[in-house]
């Protein structure tokens, strides 16, 4: 079991043009329709391209965001956050995306961090860096969440034999070789950990940055319950045992 | 005979004779035929000769026939349960990625485009789209 590399919180230099070009976000949205625009508006003034996967949303997340500019592909049924993201992923890797970005939807990561994301990948350290609200220094996770989400550490490095700080952090930047090596088949929230399972099955470097999260009213209501917890250790037990 | 058995008698000759239909049919394969048969066949036994179960029982170190026939269901209850959860898992598997195919071809882009490069043949990460 090794530690995952850590890089120190250092200002990462602004990305150059050619490297944004290349960039796709890719954002799995489901019932977001409150803030999607504005979160894409906010994404788009880093990168040009932002996809944003309609999880089959019973609100106007589609109309929202494409009113905040997105490209938006529409699941017609809902299949859970871990299929829209591997939909995104597999549409940004046929328009050419060097790099691909996971962003949640609710507005909780903040786009100034992108280019602490992409950095590592672009000088050709790692092909996957993991965002990490734990890394921050005097972050605000609230208590319950830290606990939560101390044991999905926990769970993380028995299950995987990975060591992070953050096992189920939204917030991820891949190269297109770890783009293409990943592939989704947890349509829940278990993808968090298969994607960790993934990346150690790739041999592929990653590392972890720090990323600032937004405890906002409203990323709380519409995040995971703490009691999720439970579904998606027992999603990602089955997921391991049936192939 | 009484009344129970002569109509549970009826109800697995019915069973046996659908299935036997079902397969000069060529709707259900022969291995599938025989199986049901054969279970068809050990619950017709066991109605009509209920001291069968004992025997069987006694033979496989139970006490009781109907101890047997609970632990069968329980057995046969359970193996069923683990097929229907593997083939609803799979056919998940299947609703996503027809899911994922329709909202990849009916992507709705923007005015502005997107900007990397045209759309690249999909031979290196999702199956060709038809």
């Amino acid at each position: 079991m090794s530690d995952a590399p850590r890089l120190a919180p250092t200002a990462a230099p602004a990305l150059s043009e050619t490297v944004k070009a290349r960039i796709f976000i890719v954002i799995a949205a489901y019932n977001e329709a409150a803030c999607i625009a504005e979160v894409v508006r906010d994404a788009l003034t880093a990168v040009p391209n932002v996809v944003v996967v309609d999880d089959g949303s019973a609100d106007d997340t589609t109309n929202q965001a494409r009113a905040g500019g997105a490209t938006v592909l529409t699941h017609l049924v809902n299949r859970g956050q871990g299929a829209a993201l591997q939909t995104g992923i597999t549409y940004a890797l046929q328009h050419g995306a060097e790099y691909v970005v996971t962003f949640d939807a609710d507005g909780q990561h903040d786009i100034n961090d992108l280019p602490a994301l992409i950095a590592p990948i672009a000088r050709g350290e790692v092909d996957i860096c993991l965002g990490s609200r734990f890394l921050v220094a005097g972050s605000n996770v609230p208590t319950m969440r830290r606990i939560v989400l101390g044991a999905a550490v926990l769970f993380t490095r028995l299950t995987s034999q990975i060591k992070l700080t953050d096992a189920h952090n939204g917030y991820r930047a891949l190269s297109r070789r770890a783009a293409q090596r990943i592939d989704l088949q947890l349509d829940r929230m278990a993808h968090a950990s298969e994607i960790i399972d993934q990346v150690r099955a790739s041999g592929l470097p990653y590392c972890e940055v720090p990323v600032r999260i937004r405890y906002t009213d409203y990323s709380m209501k519409k995040g995971q319950k703490s009691s999720a917890a439970l579904r998606v250790a027992f999603d990602y037990l089955v997921g391991k045992v049936l192939r | 005979m009484n009344a129970f058995q002569s109509v549970s008698l009826g109800v697995f000759v019915a069973l046996a004779a659908a299935t036997i239909s079902a397969g000069l049919r060529g709707y259900a394969r022969k291995r599938i035929v025989v199986f049901w048969l054969l279970v068809w066949g050990g619950g017709a036994t066991a109605i009509v000769w209920p001291r069968s179960t004992m025997l069987a029982a006694h033979a496989l170190g139970i006490g009781r026939g109907a101890d047997l026939l609970l632990y069968l269901s329980v057995l046969s209850t359970l193996v069923g349960f683990f097929y229907i959860y593997t083939r609803f898992r799979r056919l998940d598997r299947q609703i996503t990625m027809l899911v994922r195919r329709l909202a990849i071809t009916n992507a709705q882009v923007p005015d502005h485009g997107v900007t990397a490069s045209p759309p690249l043949p999909l031979a290196d990460s999702a199956p060709p789209s038809s």
